[in-house]
Parts: C-alpha cells; structure tokens; sequence
C-alpha cells in the first residue's frame, strides 16, 4: 500500500490564527455578545440570562408574524412561459477568448443554471468552473446601470449625439480613431467592426489579449504560412509532451481539451500517456503519468535536444544541441515511435521556442493528424506587437479617440504606465465594457455593453463551428450592446438582432442543405445552439506550408540560460478560476479553491520545500520580491529554483468582492522581442519577517493512512483489473452488520466517479454551488473551517516530497446505505429514502451535529453563521460579498431550500432533479429514458468522471462501471455501503 | 367554619367564576377587549366598578355584548339621539351658507368628525329617513363577500373629488341597486362633507381591523394565577384550611394550561378558515359554481406544473371582453380587471394557500400523476364566494392523505420500477397499494 501524504509538515497556526482573525463586525451579535475577545466585558451571569431572555422573545416574537404574501399573476403572459416550470435555452458563452456552448436554464424569467450544450462538437457537453459562476456575474450590481460621462448618469441619446458628433470631427480632421477589443471570433461582431472602420475613415481595430499567444502565431507563421493557432486534438495523441503548457487547465481551449484528454483515460481501451514537463504544479502537471521539474529557462535547451534525437531517429542525421538539463533520450524514443500519433505542445510565448515545437511536430509527422489546420482555432487572434504599436501611436499623440471593449490594458499590460501615459494623449476616450474595470475608470465615456446572457450574439470559435448566442433574460439595467451601439454610431438604423439574422441567411444558408427556408433554417440553429456543417464544405484555412519549405535554423535558438546562478525563476500562471481576472469579482471563483494548492481568495508565491529550507521559510511568510511582497505558499512539486505567481489577482476597481483580493504582478511581466514573456528572475528574495493568513481547505480534511485513493500501473491492470484494488475484495468478504440489510426494490440512486478521467478542474463544485444555493462564507469563514461546499475535490500526494505525484478525489455525500450520520441524530432529521437516498431535512434539523461528527467522510456542512438572510434572528448575517442583496438572489434555485444558520447541509443528490425527471416520467406514461436524470456535478462534468444513475438498472452505464474490477467505495472497511462508487486511477507508467 | 367575612366568601367563589368563564361558550366568545366609544367604555368602567365582586359573571357579560353591539353601530339607542342633538347647533349654522361653500370646507373640528363617523354608522337619528351607510359598506375587514363597495373603496374614488360629485350619488342614485337603497335620502350638503371627511381617513389607515377574540389569553392568565396562588398556599396554608380544595385547582389549572398552550401552539403559524378581502370582489361561487368554469380554465397550469398559477389578466379577458356586466356589482369589479390591463398593472392578489418554503409541493404530481381532484383539499370552492382555506395545511394533514390515498398503478413509470407491487396487485395479492407504499413518506419527497 503506497503511502499517501497531504502536507508537508503541520504547522501550529494557532497563535498566527488568532492574530490575524478579527472579532466579528458587529459586536450586538450573539457571538459577539458572548465572544472571549471582548475584553470589557467578560460574559457573565447576568449577559447569558439576558441572551436567554432576548433569544426567547425574538424566537417568540418571530414566529407569531403570520406575513401576508401576494401573489401577482403576469397581466399578459407570455405564450412559452408555464409560471413554475423552466425554460432551457442554447447559448453560448464567450468571455474574451473563452468559449463554451451552453444551455440556459430559465425559471419565470431569470436564469438560474448553466448547463453543458450536449450537442456542442467541441465542448461536448462540458463547462468549466468560471463558465458556471460566469451565471453570478449577471446579477452583479457593480456592473455599469446606465450610460455615464465622466462618472455622471446619463442617457444613451445624449452621450449618442455627443460621441458621434465628437467622433465626426475627427474624422473630418483626418485623426486617428481606434477600437480595442479582444479578440473577436464572431462573424457577425467582425462584420459590424469592419462596417464601423468604414464610416469613420481613418479608424483602426487593434486586438489584444491579456492572456497573449502571439509567438505561437509568428511561429505558426513562419512554419506553416498561417498565423494561426492550429486544432490540436488530444483525442488522437497517443502521447501527449507538453512542455509547461497547462492545456487541462487554462491554456488555449481547456473544456475541449479535457473533453478530450478525457476520452482517451480509459484503461480498458487506447489509453493515452501524457509527460509534462513543467515548472509550477499545473493542473495538466498533476494529472500526468510522468511529470519533469524543469525551469523555464532550461526550456529551449530542452528542446533542442528533443530535436537533436528526433532528426536522429527520423531523418537519421547529426545535430550539434547544447548538452541537455534532463534526459530526454526515452521521451524522444517514445516520440519517434509513436509518430504521427503524439503531439508536443509547448506553453512558452517565446517564438523560437514554439518555432522549435512546430519543426518537432512536423518532423514527427503530426501535423494533419494530431494537429490540424482546417479547423484552427480562431479565439486566439491578437499580437502583443500591435498593442505595442498603438501605445507608441498614443504617446506621440497620433491617437485622437480610444474605444475600449471588455480590455482592461491598465491593470494587465505589462507596461501600465505607457498606456496610461498614452491616454492622457487621446481626445475621446469610450468604454464599451459592461462591468467596472481600472481601465473604463479613467475613460471619459462609459456605455455600457449588456451581460452575454443579455446579448445576442455569433461566434466561429473553431474554423467550421459555429455557434448562436440569445439572451435568456431582459436586460436587467439600461445597457446596450457593444455591437448594437457600434451599429447606431455607423449610422445603421439595424438592431444587431436582425443584423445577425440577416448575416446568417447570407452566408450560412448554403453551407447546409436541411433547410430551404431561412426562418426555419435559423430557428432550427437557434434552439440547437451549434451550428456544424460538414467540413468539406466550408472553406479550409488552406493546408500549411510544405514541411521541407520553411527554412529554419535551429542553431538561431538561443538557450537562454543567462540568468545568474543565484537568482530565482519566476513563473507566471493563470488560476482555473480567475484566469487574467476578468471574473474576480465573483464570489463563487474567488471561493473555488485552486485545485493543487487548496487555497481561495488569494495568490501566493509557490516555492518549492528544498529552496524554502534554504531561505529558512516556512508557509504563510511574507517575503519581498523586489517590486512586490508575496506570502509563500510551500508547494511540493514545484521545480526548484523556482517561484510561481498567479496572475489575475490585487484588482482595485471591478468591485466590492474582488477589490484587493491578493496582490497584482502583471508588472513584474516583460517583454521579449515583441512577446510578453510570463516569466521573470528575481535576484534577492528577502523575508519581511511578517506572516499572512491563508484561507486553505487543505488541512481540513484528513484521511490520513487510509486506503481512499486506489491507483495501479497501467501493465498491473492489463494483467489484473482489480489490480491496485485487492483491499475491495478482501473488505466484501469481511464486511459484517448486525443489521439487516436494507434492499431498495424499486430505485436505488447511485454514482460512480471515475478517478482515472477527473482532472481535478473544479467545474463540479461551482456545478453545485449554482444548482443548490450553496451560499458563499468568505475568507475568514474559510479560514476557520466553515466553507460550504456540497462536493470537494480532496488532493493528495504520493512519492517523494520533492516531485511528488497528484491525485485528486471529488468527495462528496456517499449516501450510506449503513449510515453513521443517521443513528446519531436525536430528531431525525437525517435519514434514508426508499430509494437509497441520504435525506437531510433542514427544518427538523435543530443543529446538534452530531451527524457531522460521526460522518466519516466530513461532507456535512453546518450553517455557523446566518450566509445567507434566510434566519430570524438579527446580527449574525455574514455576507460580506453582498450575496444576500435582492439582485444576487435572483440566481438562486427556487426548488432548493435556502438554508437557515444552525441546521446542517448536504449533498443530496440533486434530489430535486430526481424528483423532476420522475414526474415527467410519470406525466408522459413511460420509463425514465438512459441517463435522463443528472446531478448538477454530472451533467457538466467536462471529462464525464462522474456517471449517475439507478444502480437497479442492469443496463445502466453506472452498473457497467460498478462491476468493474476498479470499483470501491471510500473506507469501505467501516461498512457503511456508500451509494457514491469510485473507480481505481490507472497511471500509464511505461517510462 | 367560624366566622367569615365578606371577602373571605369570595375566595371560596374564585374557581367557580373561573369555572363559569370555561363552560359557557357563548360568554368566552364574547370577552372581547374593544375599545368603543368613549361613553360606553365609561358606562362598562361604571357598571363594574359598582358590581365588581358582587355582580354575576353573566349579567357582567350580557352587559358586554350590549357595549360591543353599540360600537359595531348595529343598536340606537337613547345615548346616540341624546349625542346627535348635542352637535345639532352647530350643523344648523353650516345650513345657513351656500351649498357651494359648504362643499368646498376642508376643516373640520373633533365633534363634525364625530357627526361625521355618527352619520355613516347610522347613528344619527333623522327621523324616518335615517341612513345607515355602514349597513352595506364596510367599515371592518370582512371575512365574507360583501358585494358593495367598502368604506376604503368609496373614499378612495372619491378621494380627488369633490363633495358635490359625492353627493349627486347620493341624492340622485343612478344604478338599479343604488336606486333601490339610496331611495329619498335626504342628507344636507353639511353632512355629506362630514361623511366624505369621515370616510377620507380610511385611505390612509385602511379598514378597522377587526379586534382579535383574546378570550384564552385572558383564561389563562387566571389559571395561572389561581396555580400560583394555590402552589404559595400548599406551603403557607393561610388560604384554604382544607388542602384538598389547594390540590384540586392545581390539578385543574395544570390541565387547562398544558391543553390551551397545546393547542395554542398545534395552530401557530397555522392559518386554516384565512379569507382575505382581496383587490377584486372574484366569487369562484359564481365562476366555478354558477357558471360551471372548470378550474383547469384559469389555473391552467395546475396539470403541468408545480404550481397551479393565478391566471393572469389576459385569461380574464378571454370572457370578459365581452362580458361587461355581472348581475350584482359585477360593473364596478370587472371594470378593474379591464383597467389593470389597460394600465399593464399585475392584479395583486392576496395569497391564501401558502405552505412553508421548505415544503416542495407539485400540483402536477398530484393532479396530473395522483389524479386527485381540486377539492380534495381545496374544498368545495364551487360554493364560496370569498375564498378561504380549507386545510390547516399541516404536515399530518399531508400524511394522512398519504397513508390512505390508493395509487393507480397503470402509469408505464410505475408498471416498470414497481413492477412487484404492480404484479401482485394484479394477481390479487394485495388490494391496493397506498401512496406511503411508493415512498410517499420519504421526507425528502417534499423537504428538499
């Protein structure tokens, strides 16, 4: 049995713990009253008989209001509407140079739930984490309410005519008027754009993403002859080498990817072999069979060894390289004989580094096999030269109106002050961006774009992919969009609604041959969501350049390795949660806790434990950095000699939930022969002696010593399925109650989860958030234990401390046939179903947790505080992220109960969704369909890890993975009989 | 038993009276706390300071109902005629000016309100065309259907209106029914502004809300204090000389305290027989009952959804484009349905049936699934004019039905999963399989 280990070494917080918390706010609050920390006035007899008295009266008092409710009938009611019933509609979601196809669903108006689009090609069904909390960030109330110049509310007649004629003017002057955006892969919006440049002779469209790719686009230009970003498929690799590049998580397309990573993690079939080499614990890095701590620097040097051994084995001829940090002889080997089934991606924004990818990859032959030109990519677009150019046009004055859309340049370009700078040059400044952002802070002109749920909208994410966007709810404040007001300065009098109609009856009808009608035609898309025709018909981005064409001189790539011997790598990365920070003022992400490092509401500087000790610092210190002071976040698996920083965070101006959450780096980025590079040296690291308080689940939950996480070789299991997994064996023979057995004749819920495809992403848990009105406790409730997540993704290490290995387990309800959680409870309030289910009945429950005590898997969450306005007495709401004002609550699910403070939560199953799917069983007089019911945490389940479903279905796919060798249930010795089955993690170990 | 005084009688009397309160019904319904007008609040204060101990606690009662009768308008008497000429001087004078003027006063002294309230609750004696204006307008919140226009209404439509206009209503009625009830009124131009003036204030108190019947309350403050009284005595022995009589009350006192505090807290937050006066007089005596409107009509989504809907305004509109008028006061409450369309304004019904939010509850699990019909627990709303609530809409009142209703059996859904229970239902194995046979008594079938 491997030894599984959680933490590097326990640390005794507490005095650090009761330094730093601070007593609740308001001290009128029972807890207040009652607290240690309130040295005036140490509780006394008399204070606790007063507390009696005044818990009695406001119980008593509260419970004799009898509130009269109205209920308020539509006047007309809109025909599709049933009042109680949901709505679901195709969208999609496109957040700068995100992508996902979704399904919307509606109750009497409002969205409440974001759902994977099945039908999708390329999302396939699944959402990421920021894709379901993107939901929340409708009801924001820091978003812009109306049309503001300079700070001051206007309307969108006057600020029209008054930026129109302003604009006019300029052109009539022959000055410049440029439009920022991200990049735009929508038709219809580039259409519009291009209209717009053409009214106002002497404008220009720059692009730019905070995120940058644009050496992989000049090296794809040089290579193939297409600056763009090629279609990589991970489903048709057999070996993945991924150099730094966390495609599982944040690079380029992560859904996609992990959709289709995913797909090839069956054991039992083809299954896939990835090695990452890598500087930070990415997620891609965790989830890999083999994973090699490298520095960033050493990447080139790297590469051109892999190179040299591959011209070896392909072409059979010598190539001087620089002698190599790492072995690279078995990865080559395994490359060369997996040729034109492997792929080598790199996540570097150096060009001769992805030059070098491109030359390996045509080498081996994967390009037109795993790597395809046909359906590149299109979200990827922007060259960091051409912002460069504009700041340079803009500090000699040559720029004489900004329109910035949904860019934020003055908190996530590397060179701030140079925009900044800049602007103060330019006449007319617009924001076109919905939400508040340090950049529209300084521009004259706000007017603000609606929310994507609000819009309507196209996107090509993918050459050949189409996909619609409608809104599924009135605008909610007096916003336009960007693209209709863009429409309206252009002088057209069209609504950008029609506009797209209209573009999709002219260019889209004749790509298909289903429909003949164009209302049909686009009414038939709109409901489908995608649109795919087949890919012979729509016109290929041309095949690349023919491989011997491109001259390429290796011997050009500098190694790089100059950084002195004392200075450390710094390693700039994106979290899955926030990503560059456009989302940073949503609770839900800020409250995801990083897969790898279990720590939320901060960023950190990660280190690795050898160099920790040799700076003598232990988790939770300050140190110094040069131009910035980080807390240090001990990380095992980080490279050493290396220090990584995620991005994204310290935002001051997007609103009260994200303001000065961690601490901003973009500008310790720089750029490198026109490419922003995301990594840097620091040459003195100091302590300041200070130590910072992180919210981290981690220590939270130990299983120590315990068989919960299964894993076996892929060549054990080919010989012995239930290799990894003997114990399961040995525990069903041992297993004895004293009980009688239950038997669940009629339904009997179930779940597998399968640890060799969950990636660890964290969708599941904002999933669930969402869909049961999980309310959001705060940094400092974290911090002390109290987060309320239903499902929790457990991390935890095997093999040595240095470069340990990762496994991830989403832990959640286990719905114990033997319950301990149940015996316990004095009321009742937690008991079993006739259909295998653990219920917890929030109002029978009175709050003793002895349930919480005696679950052994600790997924019961108890409400300490009042999260979320639903109690009666005063004085202990925390809700510091306003997740309880009337706008936020509109996201909540109305067939959930929201829960009071002092009862204990749980997963349920998604009950409410059982119960649904039964009913209309039930109404429509048939048989549940397969897999008709999902759980929150399923359904968009982007590697589908977790499969739900009657396990008293034989046909059922959860009882073709129940009865596999690699199904166990978690600390199955204790014999509770869990509901929730997980399925052994098979690590393809060949090297 | 030596000698006893005068008041030493009267301990021995207390658990009686006590006695007498619980046994006659018609005495606790009575108790009611009112307050009324000053000159009968005093002549009650008189007639028990007097009586105090002596009088009998039925004669005291019967006093009391006289009292809350009078305040209710519903008895003249002597006192009001006496009142009535006191203000006479005073109205006299206001008849000396034009009705124009008279019309267009906006103050008013404390004894022309007074007139003003007298007028309208029929307490100003005119002779053979005396009027009694609350007889058909509300001044209280009613429990049941009052076809007429309530004293809030009428104040409210006439609110920006002159008196004048009010009193061409009065004086010269103008529809059947007013005709018929505002026959030969023949009211002075004074006191029709006294009456308006009166009536204003409604708009912004809103209607008297009828006094709540705190007759248990009042019960158990007694009983408790008789318990104190006679637990201080089972250790002092200075009351009773005889214990038995100590031990007696405590054991009844205990009783009646543990059964209405029982009681009292079974019905809290329970609101079975709710009627509320809602914004449109709607009889579902007359739409369901009258006129056979199926209740599938209206509430539309009863069968395909969790909730069965109020329907909105356009629904109304299906029948009453064309149908303009009821038979009764059907002109001025139809007139508001089509008004809130006009304006786009939502009708804003008061809720009756409303269950916790932590109970889930699926009209289309019952209706279209269980196939049980409306009045199963609605009642027979065919019947009702003003709609109350039938059930007390507890939980045991849920699992009753559950415990008993037979499930039908033939739905594909139930021939598939409960294929056992379908089988040796068929074979006659069993007679019929009740809804806690399905799992009806899981708790999170409806808590969730």
């Amino acid at each position: 049995m491997k030894k599984y280990w959680k933490d590097i070494e326990s640390k005794k917080k507490k005095e650090e713990v009761d330094g730093i918390i601070k007593a609740p706010d308001d001290d009128n609050s029972l807890l207040g009253l009652l607290s240690d920390r309130r040295k005036d006035m140490a509780a006394s007899r008399r204070d606790f008989l007063k507390l009696c008295g005044f818990s009695f009266a406001v119980s008593a008092l509260s419970s004799c209001q009898s509130k009269i409710s109205k209920a308020v009938p539509y006047v007309i009611a809109p025909v599709e509407l049933t009042p109680g019933e949901a709505l679901y509609y195709a969208s999609s979601y496109i957040n700068g140079s995100d992508y996902c196809s979704i399904v919307v669903k509606t109750r009497d108006g409002r969205p409440i739930k974001i759902e994977g689009n099945p039908e999708s090609g390329i999302s396939r069904g699944g959402t990421s984490a920021r894709v379901q909390a993107s939901l929340l960030d409708l009801y924001d109330g820091n978003r812009f309410h109306n049309p503001l110049r300079e700070g001051i509310s206007t309307g969108w007649e006057s600020i029209d005519t008054e930026i129109i004629s302003k604009l006019q003017k300029i052109v009539r002057e022959k000055g410049t008027i440029i439009l920022l955006t991200p990049t735009i892969f929508s038709p219809s919006t580039e259409v519009v754009i291009s209209g717009f440049l053409k009214k106002f002779t002497g404008s220009e469209w720059v692009q730019y993403d905070a995120i940058s790719y644009s050496a992989m686009l000049e090296a794809n230009k040089i290579s193939f002859g297409k600056q763009v970003i090629p279609d990589y498929r991970f489903d048709k690799a057999d070996l993945i080498v991924s150099i730094g590049a966390d495609f599982l998580g944040t690079w380029l397309s992560p859904i996609e990817y992990t959709k289709q990573f995913s797909s090839r993690r069956d054991p039992g079939q083809d299954m896939n072999w990835l090695i990452q080499l890598e500087s930070n614990l990415s997620l891609t890095g965790s989830n890999a069979d083999n994973r090699i701590q490298i520095k960033p620097s050493q990447e080139a040097a790297i590469l051109l060894n892999i190179y040299k051994e591959i011209i070896k084995g392909v072409e059979n001829r010598h190539f001087e390289a620089p002698s190599s940090p790492i072995d690279v002889s078995e990865i080559s080997k395994k490359l060369v004989s997996s040729a034109g089934k492997s792929l080598l991606i790199s996540g570097s924004n150096v060009k001769h580094v992805q030059l070098l990818v491109n030359e390996i990859n045509r080498l081996l032959g994967n390009i037109g096999k795993t790597i395809l030109f046909d359906s590149f990519l299109r979200t990827h677009l922007a060259l960091d030269s051409n912002m460069e150019m504009l700041i340079g046009k803009m500090q000699k004055g040559d720029v004489n109106a900004l329109l910035v859309w949904n860019v934020n340049p003055v908190y996530n370009w590397y060179n701030r002050d140079a925009f900044t700078e800049g602007l103060k040059k330019v006449g007319l400044t617009v924001s076109l961006s919905g939400s508040p952002d340090e950049t529209s802070s300084i521009l004259q002109y706000i007017c603000p774009d609606h929310h994507y749920l609000e819009s309507w909208n196209d996107a090509e994410p993918k050459r050949g992919h189409f996909s619609l966007m409608q809104p599924a709810i009135n605008q909610i404040f007096d916003t336009r969009q960007m693209t209709d007001t863009l429409l309206k300065w252009s002088g057209s009098t069209m609504g950008y609604y029609d506009f797209i109609k209209a573009y999709w009856v002219d260019n889209m009808m004749r790509l298909q041959s289903e429909f003949i009608d164009p209302v049909t035609f686009f009414d038939h898309t709109l409901q489908k969501g995608i649109f795919e025709p087949a890919s012979s018909i729509v016109e290929s981005a041309g095949k690349p350049g023919k491989s011997g064409s491109i001259p390429f001189d290796p011997l050009s790539v500098k190694t790089g390795d100059n950084a002195g011997k004392n200075s450390t790598e710094i390693v700039f990365y994106e979290t899955i949660a926030l990503g560059e920070g456009r989302q940073a003022n949503n609770p839900w992400l800020q409250e995801l806790p990083d897969p790898v490092t279990r720590i939320c509401w901060d960023n950190y500087a990660s280190i690795s434990p050898k160099q920790a000790k040799e700076f003598n610092l232990t988790d939770c210190d300050v140190i110094n950095l040069g131009k910035v002071e980080l807390p240090v976040h001990i990380q095992p698996g980080q490279s050493y000699g290396t220090i990584g920083i995620a991005l994204g965070y310290g935002r001051n101006k997007c609103g009260i939930v994200g303001n000065d959450v961690g601490t901003d780096v973009w500008p310790m980025l720089t750029s490198e022969n026109g490419n922003i590079v995301y990594t840097g040296t620091s040459d003195h690291i100091t302590k300041t002696g200070r130590t910072y308080l992180f919210a981290q689940t981690q220590t939270h939950h130990s299983m120590e010593g315990r068989a919960f996480v299964r894993e076996a070789g892929l060549n054990e299991f080919r010989n012995n399925p239930a290799a990894g997994n003997e114990l399961h064996a040995y525990n069903l023979e041992h297993n004895k109650s004293l009980y009688k057995e239950r038997t669940y004749p009629h339904h009997h819920w179930g779940m597998a989860i399968d640890l060799n495809k969950c990636t660890g992403c964290g969708n599941c848990v904002i999933a669930c958030q969402a869909e049961n009105n999980v309310p959001v406790v705060g940094k400092v409730e974290v911090h002390r234990v109290h987060e309320m997540h239903w499902i929790r993704i457990d991390r935890y290490y095997t093999g040595e401390e240095d470069n340990p290995e990762v496994v991830f387990q989403p832990v959640l309800c286990q719905h114990c046939q033997n319950a301990p959680c149940e015996n316990v409870c004095p009321v009742a309030a937690t008991n079993h179903s006739s259909e295998g289910l653990n219920q917890m009945i929030y109002n029978r429950c009175f709050g003793t947790r002895y349930c919480n005590n005696n679950c052994p898997y600790k997924v019961r969450r108890f409400n300490w505080f009042n999260y979320s306005a639903a109690g009666t007495l005063t004085g202990n709401l925390r809700d510091k992220e306003g997740m309880t004002g009337n706008l936020r609550r509109m996201v909540l699910n109305p067939d959930v109960t929201i829960r009071a403070q002092g009862v204990i939560e749980k997963c349920s199953f998604c009950i409410q969704r059982i119960q649904a799917s039964k009913l209309k069983a039930k109404y429509e007089n048939r048989a549940l369909h397969e897999n008709e019911i999902q759980t929150a945490c399923s359904q968009s389940c982007p590697a589908k890890a977790i499969v739900f479903g009657d396990m008293n279905d034989h046909k059922s796919e959860l009882n073709r993975l129940i009865n596999s060798g690699r199904r166990y249930n978690l600390l199955e010795e204790l014999f509770t009989m869990p509901s929730v089955n997980y399925l052994t993690k098979i690590k393809n170990k060949i090297l | 038993m030596s000698k006893v005084s005068q008041a030493e009688k009267i301990k021995y009397l207390l658990p009686f009276i006590f006695l007498s309160f619980i046994l006659n019904p018609a005495l606790s319904n009575s108790l009611q706390v009112v307050k009324t007008l000053k000159v009968q609040v005093k002549d009650t204060a008189k007639t028990q300071k007097k009586d105090t101990l002596k009088v009998q606690p039925k004669e005291s009662t019967n006093l009391q109902v006289k009292d809350s009768a009078k305040a209710q308008g519903k008895d003249t008497s002597k006192i009001q005629v006496k009142d009535s000429t006191k203000v006479q001087p005073k109205d006299t004078l206001n008849n000396q000016l034009p009705d124009s003027v008279i019309y267009k006063q906006t103050n008013f002294s404390t004894e022309e309100l007074i007139r003003g309230a007298r007028l309208f609750n029929g307490l100003v004696y005119l002779g053979d065309k005396s009027i009694n204006c609350v007889a058909c307008h509300n001044t209280h919140v009613s429990d049941t259907l009052n076809w007429n226009p309530d004293a809030l209404e009428i104040s409210r439509k006439y609110l920006d209106k002159s008196a004048r206009d009010l009193s061409r209503v009065l004086l010269k009625p103008i529809g059947p029914k007013m005709k018929l009830v505002h026959k030969g009124f023949q009211l002075t131009a004074g006191d029709i502004v006294l009456i308006k003036a009166y009536m204003n204030k409604f708009v912004g108190i809103g209607l008297k809300q009828n006094k709540p019947v705190i007759t248990y309350l009042l019960l158990l403050i007694i009983a408790s204090v008789l318990f104190l009284l006679s637990s201080v005595d089972v250790v002092i022995r200075k009351i009773y000389k005889d214990q038995r009589i100590n031990w007696a009350i405590l054991t009844f006192t205990t009783i009646f305290i543990t059964w209405i505090l029982a009681v009292n807290a079974i019905a809290f937050g329970r609101a079975k027989g709710f009627a509320p006066a809602q914004p449109i007089k709607f009889s579902h005596a007359v739409h369901a009952g009258q006129n056979k409107t199926d209740c599938n009509y209206c509430h539309y989504t009863a069968k395909i959804s969790k909730t069965a809907g109020i329907p909105p305004g356009s629904v109304c509109l299906n029948c009453h484009f064309l149908v303009r008028n009821g038979t009764r006061s059907g002109a001025t409450e139809i007139a508001k349905v089509l008004k809130a369309i006009d304006d786009k304004k939502p009708i804003e019904w008061v809720r009756i049936y409303k269950l916790p939010d932590f109970v889930f509850f699926s009209h289309e699990q019952h209706v279209s699934a269980g196939g049980i019909t409306c009045d199963a627990c609605h009642g027979n709303v065919k019947e009702m004019n003003r709609l109350y609530q039938v059930p007390d809409l507890s939980m045991g009142w849920c699992i009753d039905c559950h415990k008993t209703r037979k499930v039908n059996l033939s739905n594909e859904y139930y021939k598939t999963y409960y294929s056992d229970l379908y089988d040796s239902l068929k074979a006659g194995k069993i007679d019929s399989v009740r809804v806690t046979g399905i799992g009806g008594r899981d708790c999170g079938k409806c808590h969730y």
